[in-house]
């Protein structure tokens, strides 16, 4: 295997890595504006922080779902939206 | 409903360090010292999960860059932990009296015994590895992970056994309010011998996902407070940069017995308390 190098498919994830900082940072800003600001401009603010940690993980997967199948890995792209559809359950139920 | 804010966020932040050394993540800490203090469990659980989404958040990039995350097992063992957090999330509700409470209680009292664990390391470096890059192996539960003594590769192995760990951290998550990264982690470990790194990044990941679709339903119920919550996951990004910073620093094996000591002091309070 080292004889043929680094596979094709391996990526370093240079742009999810990217896309992760900067929902560190808005989390982080939104937080700070949920906690200092007063009234409904802080509650939406606060609500925005927990809808960003909601969502960061569910997108991150969706981002690989379509990534694995572009790649040629169906098996886990579908494993992904296995992933995804329980999270829509979740949502569906809840609602 | 909500807790104070200034307090919260501090108590969080310690919870989210001391959570963060001794690698069973913060809500483990928080979530039955808000009870033991007269939160009502169903109060504390929303409130310690957000700490666990934002901690994952902040631990994201780091792990990623290292390469120490295999998404694709991430997933695969997310599929049982996702849909046992589900259930129980939504049948939290209807648990009756002192169920929640004691379900911590032995939470907390499995991590501070998860704390005098010895890893054994069961992946040996492989030195014709070495133009391997530190990564998951597309299309497998396997991959190469650098470590200290050269390139470690490994695969996931007893997948079912691996599989119906995760049901139960799923569980956890779902009805108490804290991350199950503290089965994962040495069900990936011990189990399906994942080397430790990867194992615990790996269940970051995974953690994060299973606390999203526990908040989907708690949010569903009425049970999230945003003002909590925003300090309580502010303490958690601030916890968890921290913890991580001394974590390097210190020496893990002692700070975990003692961290073992402080939760199965923990687990007491919680069940002689009422």
């Amino acid at each position: 295997m080292s004889e043929q190098g680094p596979h094709p498919l391996v990526g370093r994830q240079r742009r999810m890595i990217l896309a992760l900082r900067v929902s560190l940072a808005l989390a982080a800003t939104l937080a700070l504006g949920g906690l200092l600001l007063p009234g409904e401009t802080g509650r939406a603010l606060a609500w925005g922080f927990v809808g960003l940690v909601i969502a960061a993980p569910v997108v991150r997967t969706g981002w690989l779902a379509l990534r694995w199948w572009r790649r040629g890995d169906p098996r886990f792209a579908l494993v992904a939206v296995g992933v995804l559809g329980v999270v829509a359950l979740a949502a569906v139920l809840s609602w | 409903m909500s807790l104070d804010p200034p307090i919260l966020l501090a108590v969080a932040a310690v919870a989210a360090t001391l959570g963060t050394v001794g690698g069973f993540g913060g809500a483990v800490l928080l979530v039955p010292l808000l009870v033991a203090t007269g939160t009502d469990p169903l109060v504390a659980a929303p409130v310690g999960l957000v700490t666990v989404g934002a901690g994952a958040l902040a631990a994201a990039p780091g792990q990623l860059a290292a390469g120490v995350v295999h998404h694709r097992l991430g997933l695969t063992i997310e599929i049982p932990a996702s849909l046992a957090a589900l259930a129980a999330a939504a049948w939290s509700v209807n648990a009756p009296g002192d169920t929640l409470r004691y379900v911590l209680a032995a939470i907390v009292l499995a991590a501070g015994v998860a704390g005098f664990t010895r890893p054994i390391p069961r992946n040996q470096p492989q030195p014709e590895f070495v133009a391997e890059p530190p990564a998951e192996w597309p299309g497998t539960l396997g991959g190469t992970y650098a470590g200290p003594g050269g390139p470690v590769p490994y695969r996931a192995r007893r997948l079912p056994g691996g599989l119906a760990g995760m049901v139960v951290a799923g569980a956890i998550t779902g009805l108490a309010g804290v991350g199950g990264g503290f089965v994962k982690t040495p069900v990936m470990r011990e189990v399906m011998w994942i080397p430790i790194k990867v194992a615990a990044a790996t269940a970051t990941f995974s953690v994060a996902l299973t606390t999203s679709i526990a908040l989907i339903v708690y949010a569903g119920q009425g049970r999230i407070d945003p003002e909590s919550a925003v300090a309580a996951g502010l303490g958690g990004l601030v916890g968890g940069v921290l913890g991580a910073r001394i974590q390097q620093r210190l020496d893990p094996t002692g700070l975990r017995r003692l961290l073992g000591v402080l939760l199965l002091g923990v687990a007491v309070v919680l069940v002689v308390t009422r």
